[in-house]
């Protein structure tokens, strides 16, 4: 997976596409791309493709959480994106990326749900992210919440009338408001490669450096927001010492401003 | 951790002791022991034992049969398929047995071995990539003590069960056999055959070895001399 | 540093007990509780399985993890996922190839910690029945409650009320992180000092694992 460059007494040691071992791939990113969504939006880090698309219901609060909206977001893995899924109901690997994508977005708080409920105990939104994989080439979190959260930023919500006496329910599309967004949780994946008794950290891997490292879902994940962690996850894989540890988080602190950046510059250029 | 001969070890736990020796002679390192690099970790709990010169091994609790070449089985065949005969071990796949194996077996003489039938065996090929292999008959072609078990009775126990009895210092066997008369077999893979003359005294004997699991050696001979008088008549 | 020692010294996780060998049927099985949660775990194999889930260079780790409620759910299968991935670094599955280790969990009480109380009782089991490892792993659970103070294996109540949990797993061999996550956002001074107290805390589990083993091993 690597090749070595010998240069005098330095070695640089690069990836097979002939990055650094912490330069991440890039990114490209599109909103609004599918027109018959609320709020859509298309990336690719490197190969991997993620889709999102947000789609606006009304619906009646729970009775316990009478003020309260609902964000249902979901990942689907379908066969398309890589050989390693099945077709069928959602595999083990794409319900756990869903709850880590969907346990991010409410660790960091970025959406205060408050804000969906139009009239309390008589009717909220309900926005329903679906996030489809197209192409499935390492790091499926980052890329996920890049385009949740891109997708979320650019939502717009109609105005909405409720008749509180006949119950009656007008929709305005003319009157929009943008949805408010406390802060951009941003995720970064590592993958850890046990070389004998050191242990190298990869940033942003592709699905083949994944497989060299422990296997679907062996990820360390780092998720910052507004200099807070907002959830750091990491299931088996390799062992990691403190200083590595210490070492992802600088790397998915710099890599989150960076995003934060592109996201910014992509909504600004789009509007 | 750092551990040493006679201690408690949990599995990744290293000893230096082994490390050592290994400089200078050469050392033979069981179950339960791993060479990683210039290490030898514990890969199992129990308690880390050596035998001189140099052996070392894990005494560690096992109900589960992983095979491993040389030990002496009880299983049951559970098909016949043309040359050979599928015996269950109790291991992860069945094992294979020619019927060439056996003590005077030729391609005209076959052995008489039934699905259902008990086999004492020993094992000759025992590796995790294959299938493991067993004969019934030693390398000279006798069949010694190897071969089909009929009647009697079979009963499982764990693995330490069945090394603790057959360790020469267990005083189980030595009290049982001036008791009364029977045959047995103790299988490695955790599986006890036994005869009696009657039905009582099998179960008799059952219980006995079963009752010795978690027991000292003193309280052996005291379950021992318990059974023979139950068995006896003196208690009812 | 003297300071720094008390703060390692003073604290204390809640009371462990476990039996080992629960059940006389499995392999291997472990019934284990922390405080007021109690977790019993059930292993078997290496066994035989299906051709197609069978893998040619390792066991085949399959976890099933039932709830007191016993209906399953998305949540069940993200434990169930934290669990294989901790115990598959865990398990030395070279040595068992094209065969699988199935690793039964059943929730009894959960008062807080239930993940980590899993984990443990997972390991326990698996020493039990003398699958050969890696090394052993032990999870320790903690919370910043109100105050920013880092409580180690909260109490029901505590768990309710905080904004922040936080879960990690160590081998024994060097203590490295094997399995970490979080639930609520955290500072990353508060996230680090939250680990080195886990890790401090960690070598409690792993003398109680010897003290259980211990325990046992007379009768081996």
């Amino acid at each position: 997976m690597t090749s070595n460059t010998h240069t005098g007494t330095t070695v640089t040691i690069f990836f097979e596409d002939g990055r650094k071992f912490n330069d991440q791939r890039d990114i490209k990113l599109n909103v609004n791309a599918i027109k018959t969504a609320d709020a859509s939006a298309v990336v690719k880090c490197g190969n991997t493709t993620v889709v999102c698309g947000i789609k606006l219901e009304l619906a009646k609060p729970k009775a316990e959480e009478p003020d309260v909206g609902f964000l249902v977001t979901n990942v689907e893995l379908l066969p398309l994106c890589s050989s390693k899924f099945r077709p069928g109901p959602p595999s083990d690997h794409a319900q756990v990326i869903s709850n880590i994508v969907s346990d991010i977005v409410t660790n960091s708080k970025c959406i205060n749900l408050k804000d969906l409920c139009i009239v309390p105990d008589k009717l909220s939104w309900v926005l329903y992210c679906d996030m489809v994989c197209m192409d499935y080439d390492g790091s499926v979190v980052d890329a996920c919440l890049i385009t949740l959260m891109s997708s979320l930023k650019t939502l717009l919500l109609p105005s909405v009338s409720f008749d509180v006496e006949t119950e009656e329910i007008k929709v305005d599309t003319t009157i929009k408001t943008p949805l408010p967004v406390n802060g951009l949780p941003i995720a970064t994946s590592f993958a850890v490669y046990q070389q004998l008794s050191r242990s190298v950290i990869l940033t942003d891997p592709t699905a083949y450096e994944e497989e060299m490292c422990g296997g679907l879902g062996a990820n360390l994940i780092a998720c910052w927001n507004k200099g807070q962690l907002c959830g750091v996850f990491k299931f088996g894989g390799s062992n990691l010492s403190t200083e590595n540890e210490k070492e992802t988080l600088a790397l998915a602190k710099q890599k989150s401003k960076l995003v934060e950046k592109v996201i910014n510059i992509c909504i600004e250029n789009k509007s | 951790m750092k551990a040493s001969i006679g201690d408690v070890v949990l599995p990744g736990d290293y000893c230096e002791e082994i490390t050592v020796a290994g400089e200078k002679a050469k050392v033979i390192i069981g179950p339960g022991l791993r060479r990683e690099l210039d290490r030898v970790y514990v890969t199992k709990a129990g308690v880390l034992k050596k035998r001189n010169p140099c052996t070392y091994w894990v005494d560690s609790y096992q109900k589960r049969y992983v095979p491993s070449r040389g030990e002496n089985v009880i299983g049951v065949v559970v098909q016949k398929a043309g040359d050979i005969f599928r015996v269950d071990v109790g291991g992860s796949i069945t094992a294979a047995l020619s019927y060439l194996s056996f003590e005077g077996a030729t391609k005209k003489n076959r052995p008489e071995v039934q699905i259902g039938d008990i086999v004492y065996a020993k094992m000759l090929v025992a590796s995790k990539d294959m299938e493991p292999e067993l004969v019934c008959v030693d390398s000279h072609g006798k069949k010694g003590r190897l071969g089909v078990l009929s009647d009697g009775f079979l009963f499982k126990c764990s693995l330490n069960l069945v090394r603790k009895i057959l360790n020469p210092s267990c005083p189980l066997l030595e009290s049982l056999k001036n008791e009364w008369p029977f045959e047995m077999a103790a299988g490695m893979n955790g599986r006890i055959w036994i005869k009696a003359n009657s039905m009582r005294e099998t179960i008799a004997l059952g219980n006995a070895i079963l009752g010795a699991e978690y027991q000292s050696d003193e309280e052996i001979k005291v379950i021992c001399s318990n059974i023979a008088s139950i068995l006896a008549g003196h208690i009812s | 540093m003297g300071q720094k020692d008390d703060i390692y010294q003073n604290f204390q996780l809640r009371p462990m007990k476990c039996e080992l060998n629960f059940l006389s049927r499995s392999d291997g099985s472990a019934i284990l509780s922390q405080g007021e949660t109690v977790v019993t775990v059930s292993v078997n194999g290496p066994l035989d399985i299906k051709t197609t889930s069978q893998s040619i260079e390792k066991a085949t780790l399959e976890i099933l993890f039932s709830s007191k409620g016993g209906k399953p759910s998305v949540a069940d299968r993200f434990k169930e996922n934290v669990i294989r991935q901790t115990c598959e670094t865990a398990i030395l599955g070279c040595l068992y190839p094209r065969t699988g280790i199935t690793i039964t969990i059943q929730e009894l009480e959960d008062y807080g910690g239930l993940l980590s109380c899993a984990i443990n009782c997972a390991c326990l089991a698996l020493l039990n029945s003398g699958i050969s490892l890696h090394h052993v792993v032990a999870a320790v659970s903690c919370i910043v409650d109100e105050t920013g103070n880092i409580v180690l294996e909260p109490e029901y109540q505590q768990v309710q009320s905080a904004a922040t949990k936080l879960y990690f797993v160590f081998d024994s061999r060097d203590k490295n992180l094997v399995t970490g996550f979080t639930e609520g956002a955290v500072g990353e001074d508060m996230y680090l000092e939250a680990l080195e107290k886990c890790r401090a805390a960690s070598d409690l589990v792993f003398n109680f694992y010897r003290d259980v083993v211990t325990k046992y091993s007379n009768v081996i």
